[in-house]
This record gives structure tokens, C-alpha cells and sequence, in this order.
């Protein structure tokens, strides 16, 4: 096909959050050619979130986090392949090659194909009860490993580090916390706020040791133990390690594209390979607003998923959305928005000490950057804009509770 | 003309809050914003979370403190994903000091 012309077949690499949202919004907007939607998990799609929360839990049900019915595939002519590993992109012939050498045909294709978790390798990571999260299957071994009174030690406190902690600890468990950084979501979120979190956890009963790094896992025939770079030896039943992923761009190798920092795209989600278009954790995407960004985030997924279904079908629009982001620990939800990976400064309306606060990461030209909440309504989504338009707003009224940020907007056209 | 059920007082519902009462066995969600009333679904449509008991109300939207769902309150649009499919939205009256939905 030519570009601009309707796709007569279109293939999504990865049956994820961003690939399931990307098969429906191709079908509800009248896409009826043929769609072969291929994910190397042997589920259908379904939702990461609760798999640190709610179903690590035992809340809820596989089932309840499908983003589709099971049946809904089949049902709307989707070619769908769970368990099927895609291999090659073929970019002269536009074909995909998936495991066993099947050549699927398209005229356009979406990768999707997400993140895995960073290797960690120190000694005796094999040892039964060694585990980590990613996926459903990931989650139910955690479950049945931490049953019955099991003490966890969590490696790593960024985002899924803290949840996991936190969910377990919800359930009873004695969870100890190795992290190499001075606090909790350091690298995320800076040392200020990452010791609120830390509080938070160190309130419900959570072991701590920051400033510190597993040196190997030991038990004999499974673990029983971890040792620390600083010698601590802690008991332990269960270890849930969660240092960091990677995006999964194995299936872009001969394109030179497959770059460890995720598949680059431009700022309407296609890569430089014709017809091809990539979403969710694994691009790198050249967001009009943050510059070059990749971010592992639910809400991403599900609007660069909607996005890219419409890039498919021959929309020109960039991708602009300004980030959202959230994480429940035991009662408290933080909220983010935008993309700092660093700031200049913070300006705090609420309380960091009462823990109920929202945050704003402004840059050196004193441009909002992004926005952070812990148990405070309303102003993280009240900020979109003033990120997404790059305002400088004063500091002052920032601070204030009683100003609403929507006021700090300048008038179109401004 | 739809028949309207007594739910509650008026002032169970003050200026920028949202409560949710049972009609007939149906969830209703009933917000006040500039002294208007209006009724909706309290269940999110995106994985059936309540609405009135921990979501956002800001103006005439309103956020699902699931997942991030924002519906407006107005019409049951959807305003932000994941939700694909709109609020019920139900008439709601204020007579006599008292909160009537529409049925």
C-alpha cells in the first residue's frame, strides 16, 4: 500500500494493555481488514496494576483483570495468537516472522511488545523462593510462595518494590526492604518525598535497609537467607526483586531500531521502518513536550494504545499527553503527572510532615515539569494543561491551596 | 414522565459532594455542583469500582479513584480512559427538601 491509503491488514506485535486498546480502537472506529493481534504470554491481555495490589492480595480474580472478555476477540474477527512469540520484522516484504516460521503478512504494524524485568545477577538468585513480578503467572507464584506467614524481603523500593511491600505487609508478613538507594523511589521521585513514602512504610511495620545491595541469596535447596553488601544477614522465606525493566525490542533486530533504551518513534508514534508504529513501554517516544521519553505507565499504554490505532489508519497528530501515573500503598495513593527526570526546584502546597501535600517539579527557566500528590485531590489533573502548554507559574500561587491551577493557565492565543 | 423515588434530604448532598443511594436495587450517585443535582451510574463502567465512595468530583466531572476513570456528570460521557462506555445518567429533583431520582 502507499502511504495515506486505508491498511487492508494490520498486525499488532504484543497482546498488552497498549496492543488489546489498540485492536479495539481499530474495530470501533470501523477498521474491518484483517488484524492479527500476537502475544508471547499464554493469557489474553489483561492489566498489570493489580497484580502488586489487589490480586497479589487474593482480592480479586484473574478474570477481573482482563481489559476484554476473553471471548471478545474471536468475536470481533481478530486473529488472535497468545503464546506466540514474534521473532522478526521482515521490513522489505512487511512481513513478521513469528516462532516456527510463520511470515504474517502487513501492511501496517503496531509493536507493543512491553517491558521485561532487568536480570539480576548475584549468587544464588536461582534458589526457589528467589522471585520476581511481571506478569499474572509471576504474581500467583508470589502468592503461593508467601502463604502461610512467610517472611519477604523486598529488593528494590521503586514503584512495584513499594507495592509489593506493602500489599504483603497488608497481609500479615514480615517484610524486610533492601534498597540501594538512601530511601524509597529515590530515583523516581528525589529524596524528599521518597522519605515521606518511607515513613509510610516505616509505620506499618516495614524493615528498611537503605544504602544497601543484596550480595548473593543463600539456603540449602532454597532460600532461606539474604546477605547484604554491608554483611546484614536476613532470614528470609521469600525474596520478590524488583530492580528496574527493559523494553522488549527483540523483535526489531536487522532494523538497527532494537536500542536499549526502547524503539524510537516520532512524536505521532511511527518509527523510521514504513508502516511501522510502536506504543506503550516500549517506545521511545519524541514527546512534543518532555523530548525523547519512555515511560512504563498504565495510563500510557491505554492512550498511546487508542493513539496508535489511529497513526495506523493515517492520522498525523503527535502523542501530547502530559503523563498521569498513580501507586496505592496501604491506604495512601500517589499520583504523578508530567516527566522530570530531574528539577530545578519544588514548590509544596500541603504538608510533606502530615503527608498530604502536591508537589510541583519546575525546571531551571521555572517551567512546570511535573506534578506529585500524596492523599490530595484534584491537582495533579488540574496540572495536565499547565505541563502539557510548558507554563512558568508563579511559585507563590502554586503553594497556595486556596488557588486553582486551572486559573494559572494564560488565555489561548496568549 | 418518568416517576421519581424519595432517596433522602436535600442536605445529605451539600455543594460539591456526591453521595450514593440505592433505587430499587440500582447504585445512583447524586452530586451537587453550583446547587444543581444531577444522577448518575455510581458504578464505573471500566471494572464496576463506586464512584460516589472515594472518587474525585471536580466541577462536572468526576474521577474513579481505580483506575483514573473521568466520566462527566452531565451526560455520562467519558472524559478520560480506560473506561470505553458512558455513566447512566438519571434525573434527579429537589422538592420539599427532599432528594428525588427518576425512574
Amino acid at each position: 500500500m502507499s502511504e495515506g491509503e486505508t491498511p487492508r491488514s494490520i498486525v499488532i506485535v504484543g497482546a498488552s494493555l497498549a496492543g488489546a486498546t489498540a485492536a479495539g480502537v481499530l474495530r470501533n472506529e470501523g477498521y474491518d481488514g484483517s488484524l492479527t493481534l500476537i502475544g508471547a504470554e499464554p493469557d489474553p491481555p489483561y492489566e498489570r496494576p493489580p497484580l502488586s495490589k489487589e490480586f497479589l492480595r487474593g482480592e480479586i480474580a484473574f478474570e477481573d483483570t482482563l481489559v476484554r472478555p476473553a471471548t471478545w476477540y474471536e468475536e470481533h474477527g481478530i486473529d488472535a495468537r497468545f503464546g506466540t512469540l514474534a521473532t522478526q520484522l521482515d521490513a522489505r516484504d512487511r512481513e513478521l516472522v513469528i516462532a516456527g516460521g510463520e511470515r504474517i503478512p502487513y501492511d501496517a504494524l503496531l509493536v507493543a511488545t512491553g517491558g521485561r524485568n532487568r536480570s539480576f545477577e548475584v549468587d544464588g538468585v536461582e534458589l526457589p523462593g528467589v522471585l520476581d513480578l511481571r506478569t499474572h503467572r509471576d504474581a500467583l507464584r508470589i502468592r503461593e510462595a508467601a502463604a502461610d506467614g512467610a517472611r519477604i524481603v523486598c529488593v528494590g523500593m521503586g514503584y512495584i518494590g513499594a507495592e509489593v511491600a506493602a500489599s504483603l505487609r497488608s497481609t500479615g508478613h514480615d517484610v524486610t526492604v533492601v534498597e540501594i538507594f538512601e530511601t524509597t523511589l529515590y530515583r523516581i521521585l528525589g529524596a524528599e518525598i521518597g522519605r515521606v513514602v518511607e515513613g509510610i512504610h516505616r509505620d506499618h511495620g516495614v524493615q528498611m535497609h537503605f544504602n544497601d545491595s543484596v550480595e548473593r541469596f543463600e539456603g540449602d535447596g532454597r532460600l532461606e537467607r539474604v546477605i547484604t553488601s554491608s554483611g546484614k544477614r536476613i532470614d528470609a522465606d521469600v525474596a520478590v526483586v524488583g530492580v528496574g525493566t527493559e523494553p522488549v525490542v527483540e523483535v526489531m533486530a536487522g532494523t538497527g531500531l532494537d536500542e536499549g533504551g526502547g524503539i524510537p518513534v516520532d512524536a505521532t508514534l511511527r518509527t523510521a521502518v514504513p508502516g511501522v508504529v510502536a506504543a506503550g513501554d516500549v517506545a521511545r517516544h519524541d514527546h512534543p513536550v518532555f523530548g525523547p521519553t519512555r515511560v512504563e505507565h498504565y495510563d500510557n499504554a491505554i492512550k498511546m494504545g487508542e493513539h496508535a490505532a489511529r497513526v495506523l489508519l493515517g492520522s498525523q497528530d503527535a502523542f501530547d499527553d502530559p503523563h498521569w501515573f498513580w501507586s496505592d500503598q496501604y491506604d495512601s495513593k500517589i499520583e504523578t503527572a508530567g516527566f522530570a527526570p530531574t528539577w530545578n526546584r519544588m514548590v509544596v502546597r500541603g504538608s510533606l510532615e502530615e503527608r498530604s501535600f502536591c508537589a510541583f517539579l519546575l525546571d531551571d527557566g521555572g517551567v512546570l515539569r511535573s506534578t506529585v500528590s500524596l492523599d490530595w485531590k484534584r491537582d495533579v489533573r488540574r496540572s495536565f494543561e499547565l505541563i502539557r502548554r510548558r507554563v512558568a507559574p508563579d511559585p507563590a500561587a502554586l503553594a497556595d491551596p486556596e488557588v486553582d491551577l486551572r486559573k494559572l493557565l494564560p488565555e489561548e492565543g496568549e | 414522565m418518568a416517576d421519581f423515588v424519595t432517596v433522602g434530604e436535600a442536605s445529605e448532598v451539600p455543594e460539591g459532594e456526591v453521595k450514593a443511594f440505592d433505587v430499587n436495587g440500582a447504585e445512583v450517585a447524586v452530586a451537587r455542583v453550583d446547587g444543581a443535582l444531577f444522577g448518575f451510574s455510581d458504578i464505573c463502567t471500566h471494572r464496576h469500582c463506586n464512584l460516589a465512595n472515594g472518587g474525585e468530583l471536580d466541577d462536572h466531572t468526576i474521577e474513579c479513584e481505580c483506575h483514573g476513570s473521568v466520566f462527566d456528570i452531565r451526560t455520562g460521557e467519558v472524559v478520560n480512559p480506560p473506561a470505553e462506555d458512558p455513566l447512566e445518567t438519571f434525573q434527579v429533583q429537589e422538592v420539599d427538601g427532599q432528594i428525588q431520582i427518576g425512574v
